[in-house]
């Protein structure tokens, strides 16, 4: 059987877990995924397909994050347990998972591949610390070591690094968050590595829609996030 | 294995191209066709059309690329391919051990470009190239022969000396008289015509936040269902002006747009967006196009689209 494929799943699960937030779990014949991969979801009522970053995989039970942004998200949270969707997966390159203190840094909705790697570095026995910010009380979402209210989760950061000898971060959310932890990366020269978002068309690597640019070995390159990524190492992205 | 009853051959005069299917994946939305291997069968496929390749190697546009709009989507890719040699060098060994037939769409800024590729597609025996004068999202060349029919035709003569395979034109539907610049691609060599490209789109998102508004905007070309009405009626008017085969695009999703540009004009078929909407959409409409005509009783495509033209 194929790695990849055009799958069929259905909904097991589907809950609203914060303001404007829901979390659902499909069951589909899809046998492997890493932190960091995304699944691409058929929406009729859009043209395009939506990514989704992976928030944990088990038993065959893809769980994925989304917040209430426009019609596609609006088809899935009208969708009911037993309804069946499809999508392309799991697609993109994860993490790569070393043996070093971690720490993981997530905002908002950017959580959620962030539990799956915070899960899988669990079952590897690496020391790891999840934080993630998030605007208001009522959209938090479960499942960090450390929350921050308001204000920007860039702010909690050195002291953790410090404090807490870290040697990898990994980060998922907006722009600026991931542009600061390229700064920090470099400040206290320690790797890291985020997961970008781009809209996409094709989400499989043909369409050069997500362009992302990259310097590797002094050359400037282009990148596609859906194939190429969405993880990046934060040392080889070009921020504009 | 093929489906028999779907095989077609587009002919002009004695050049031919003979293809499993008459459906095949347009330029820009299969890459170079080693992408689209974990998810789908390429055996029924027709074709397909590679990426827009230039002389040189190309990055493309900065910023943001993709809109999605009702029922179509806007891009501003600006042609980003690996450049001819490279091509030639990795990329066709890849196709010609797949055993699938694929057209090399080429684009370039100057006549010049456009003799040089196609003498190179000649040298590496390329059964079919689709010129590609219609891509809006570049900022010269291009388009520039797509809307004047005296520069098309000087144009397509030239790359008809370097080129002896079945040479096929790609034309813009951004211009209000496409019947004469469809006659000149015949008139000057051209085996056929491939229609529609994407027509100039803009898209506006402009948000308020609570304090101030915030925009994004995206100026390339839009393709997908939005734009089938468009092209059906510039395959109407091409059909009108030259005898030429036409592989007719935009918009198609289902068997019934198979059936509308048939009516209109249509010999074969390309999808481009729905490829991003259901990556097996070409294989799935083959198996579809071929049950009803063996349900139906129609000896096969041909027949088919013969009754189909004959319905006034």
């Amino acid at each position: 059987m194929k790695t990849k494929s055009d799958f069929k799943g259905e909904i097991i699960n589907i809950e609203n877990i914060a303001k404007d937030t829901c979390k659902m779990d499909i069951l589909s014949s899809m046998e492997k995924a890493s932190a960091g991969q995304f699944i691409s979801i058929f929406c009729p009522n859009t043209t395009l397909r939506r990514p989704f970053s992976i928030a944990n995989f088990e038993n065959n039970t893809i769980t994925i994050l989304f917040k209430l942004k426009g019609e596609g998200t609006n088809y899935l949270k009208n969708l009911k347990k037993g309804d069946n969707i499809n999508f392309l997966a799991p697609l993109g390159n994860g993490f790569a998972i070393e043996n070093k203190k971690s720490l993981l840094v997530g905002a908002g909705i950017g959580i959620a591949p962030m539990i799956f790697l915070k899960n899988t570095l669990n079952k590897k026995n690496i020391e790891n610390l999840l934080i993630t910010g998030f605007k208001s009380n009522n959209e938090i979402i479960e499942g960090s070591d450390r929350t921050v209210v308001g204000g920007s989760v860039l702010d909690y950061l050195d002291e953790i690094i410090k404090n807490e000898k870290i040697e990898m971060i990994y980060s998922c959310g907006p722009l600026p968050v991931l542009k600061g932890i390229t700064g920090l990366s470099k400040k206290y020269n320690i790797s890291s590595q985020i997961a970008m978002e781009k809209v996409m068309a094709c989400s499989i690597g043909v369409c050069r829609g997500c362009i992302i640019k990259l310097i590797k070995n002094n050359e400037v390159i282009n990148a596609s996030v859906c194939k190429d990524g969405p993880v990046f190492k934060g040392s080889e992205v070009i921020w504009d | 294995m093929g489906l028999e009853n779907i095989k077609t051959t587009l002919k002009n005069n004695q050049r031919t191209f003979e293809i499993k299917s008459p459906i095949i994946g347009a330029s820009g939305t299969y890459g170079y066709n080693d992408e689209f291997e974990d998810f789908i069968n390429l055996n029924y496929f027709g074709a397909i059309s590679t990426k827009g390749i230039t002389l040189e190697k190309r990055a493309g546009n900065e910023g943001d690329r993709i809109f999605e709009v009702q029922n179509g989507m806007i891009n501003r890719i600006g042609l980003e391919n690996v450049g001819i040699e490279s091509f030639i060098k990795e990329k066709l060994p890849i196709l010609n051990s797949k055993n699938i037939d694929f057209i090399l769409n080429i684009a370039g800024n100057t006549i010049e470009d456009y003799e040089k590729l196609a003498k190179i597609a000649n040298d590496n025996k390329i059964k079919a190239i689709e010129v590609n004068v219609s891509c809006p999202n570049v900022k010269s060349g291009c388009l520039e022969f797509g809307l004047n029919p005296d520069n098309l035709f000087q144009l397509i003569k030239k790359i008809r000396k370097n080129y002896n395979g079945f040479l096929i034109v790609k034309l813009s539907p951004n211009t209000s008289d496409i019947k004469t610049i469809a006659k000149a691609a015949q008139d000057s060599g051209a085996d056929c015509i491939s229609a529609i490209n994407t027509l100039r789109g803009l898209g506006i998102e402009i948000e308020f936040d609570g304090k101030k508004f915030n925009k994004k905007s995206v100026k390339g070309g839009l393709s997908g269902p939005c734009i089938k009405p468009v092209a059906l009626y510039m395959i109407e008017e091409i059909r009108s002006s030259t005898n030429l085969p036409i592989i007719a695009m935009g918009g198609i999703l289902k068997l019934s747009d198979l059936f509308e540009f048939i009516s209109a004009g249509a010999d074969a078929f390309q999808i481009g967006t729905a490829n991003f909407i259901k990556p097996s959409i070409c294989t799935d409409l083959a198996v579809e196009l071929s049950d009803f005509i063996e349900k139906n009783h129609f000896k096969n495509f041909e027949e088919l689209k013969k009754k189909i033209k004959e319905t006034k």
